[in-house]
């Protein structure tokens, strides 16, 4: 197994994505809007859940958009409503309500999901920066993030790390993380779970066990212990020594290159 | 059977001002948005709306001023961005939001169709949402294990407002064998107080009693059906047409920068009608361009 030296960070961060991947998973993948959001919320992970398909996860599958189980190898040249319509799928449940039982019902292993705040606990914020009722700035919502983060085993955060992303507090609680943390989640009457990964483009973290503060994984190469904490609003916890973040191999770069993202539709941004 | 097939002012009739309206389809996908221009055109305005993803019809009472509340999984524009003309109204605190997540919206919506006062839901315990609207999120205990749930109010708006594919004049909806089913329709037509729907094309009811397990929208439920074809325009309407990418980047470039009222004067108040708006908003060319069948 010899260790790829020409990886862009995009791959990197797919490679580590898959290795968070499990044989029989069913993953949640969302929607995304356009350039770095779309690259966020579905390029990196539907690359990553065909990169374990392809090796050592080849019984996982994924639901996109009301696609359960598309043919990842007939990724349409372009992802319009009509393309999604008919993307070669083994099911599309007949209205959303089928998807919401399958998340309420746990059935879900593992999510995707990405947002402009997310605190010390792993609480994310995709609804409004500021006052709720007098926002700076209106985001998008929630969609099914808060279910996610409610229902699902095995979240993933995808975001980039930055100072204002990476908060204290988030300004309002879109999904519940590890709330207070300790064992704050479960008083507050949620499953236990909540946020199991936070990968960005320059360290992945994790969630301690028992204090559920957000604790430094890994750092990438190249990438030092200060450019990671200068870019959070808090200190997570810092592991000594840090390990550097396992580089992808270089049967998974031609994988993704060759195989997965040939035509660059994923990774776009 | 009774005919309810009417012309599309009609529809826009029956709706008031300071209804509460729910609007199907999903984002920038089969909502019935030639009608939503007729209820701008008309003047309508303090609606709320209900919807699992708001999306494009929902930015456009914004921006005309005719968005008093909101209720929703989702505003945006998916590919296209931002929801501009909402977005500003919240900032400015002119409209009321109450968010909800997409397994609680639905849970909503399913209450209103099985007749029931409230559904539970665990979905939303510890979330902003719960903390900012006890008015409809509720915190109960379930009588049989004692667990902290929810209590979530029904969705039933005073009028629901769907587009769909084809129909007969008695209101039977059916659905195309391959369609994309990433939204509620079928629940909030079943919860619907007063349904008007709008179709791609009426057909005889001779062709609807052929499939009758396609027909998701049985002529029961329904007080309107109205025929209009690209009625999703510039939305997609899947089986039918796609989304139409221009129409929509030039929608934002006016959104963005809060001109919506150049939109506006271009594609709802200057043509007099859906028919006069195919004229302005498409060419021959165009219809061919979007046509997926």
């Amino acid at each position: 197994m010899a260790y790829a030296g020409d990886y862009t960070l995009n791959e990197l961060m797919v490679v580590a994505a898959s290795r968070e991947l499990r044989d029989g998973d069913l993953i949640f993948i969302g929607v995304g809007t356009a350039g770095r959001a779309f690259t966020m919320a579905v390029g990196i992970p539907i690359a990553a859940a065909r990169l374990a398909q392809e090796t050592h996860a080849p019984n996982l599958a994924i639901y996109w958009n009301n696609l359960l189980s598309p043919e990842l190898d007939q990724i349409p040249p372009r992802l319009t409503q009509h393309h999604l319509t008919t993307w070669p799928t083994s099911a599309q449940l007949h209205n959303c309500s089928d998807k919401n039982d399958m998340l309420s019902r746990r059935m879900f292993d593992v999510s995707f999901d990405s947002a402009p705040q997310i605190d010390r606990f792993g609480n994310l914020n995709i609804t409004a920066i500021g006052d709720y009722r007098r926002p700076t700035t209106r985001l998008i919502g929630c969609l099914a993030q808060t279910d996610h983060f409610a229902y699902v085993d095995r979240p993933i955060v995808l975001t980039d790390l930055k100072k204002r992303t990476f908060v204290e507090k988030v300004d309002f609680i879109t999904s519940v993380g590890h709330l207070d943390g300790g064992n704050s989640r479960v008083e507050a009457g949620l499953h236990p779970g909540g946020p199991w990964r936070v990968i960005t483009d320059r360290a992945i973290f994790g969630f301690h066990e028992t204090s559920k503060e957000m604790q430094i994984l890994s750092i990438h190469a190249g990438v030092t212990l200060d450019d990671v904490l200068a870019e959070m609003s808090f200190r997570p916890l810092v592991p000594d020594p840090v390990p550097v973040t396992e580089l992808p191999t270089v049967d998974q770069i031609s994988l993704i290159r060759e195989a997965i993202d040939p035509r660059k539709i994923l990774l776009v941004a | 059977m009774k005919s309810k097939l009417v012309n599309m002012a009609e529809a826009a009739d029956l709706v008031p001002s300071g209804s509460s309206i729910a609007i199907g389809g999903s984002i920038i996908r089969r909502s019935p948005v030639a009608l939503i221009r007729e209820l701008i055109r008309q003047g309508k305005k303090e609606f709320t709306v209900l919807a699992y993803p708001a999306g494009f019809t929902t930015d456009m009472l914004a921006g005309a001023g005719a968005l008093k509340r909101v209720e929703a999984v989702y505003e945006g524009l998916f590919q296209f961005g931002f929801s501009y003309n909402f977005r500003r109204g919240v900032e400015a605190g002119l409209i009321d939001i109450r968010d909800f997540s997409e397994v609680a919206m639905a849970a909503r919506f399913r209450a209103a169709a099985a007749g029931l006062p409230f559904m539970p839901t665990d979905a939303l315990l510890g979330t902003g949402m719960a903390a900012y609207n006890p008015e409809q999120i509720r915190e109960i205990t379930c009588p049989f294990t004692g667990r902290k749930l929810h209590a979530v109010e029904p969705a039933s708006p005073d009028f629901t407002l769907l587009h769909g594919y084809v129909g007969d004049e008695y209101g039977n909806v059916q659905f195309p064998l391959v369609r994309d089913a990433d939204d509620l329709d079928p629940v909030m037509a079943k919860g619907a107080n007063r349904l008007i729907v709008t179709v791609e094309k009426i057909v005889p009811h001779a062709e609807i009693v052929r499939n009758p397990n396609l027909t998701y929208i049985p002529h029961t439920w329904v007080e309107a059906i109205v025929e209009a074809p690209f009625g999703a325009h510039p939305l997609s309407c899947d089986g039918y047409y796609d989304e139409d990418e221009e129409h929509m980047h030039y929608y934002q470039a006016c959104s963005k920068p809060g001109n919506f009222a150049e939109y506006a004067d271009r594609y709802i108040y200057g043509p007099k009608d859906h028919w006069e708006y195919l004229a302005a908003a498409l060419t021959p060319e165009r219809i061919f361009a979007l046509s997926v069948r």
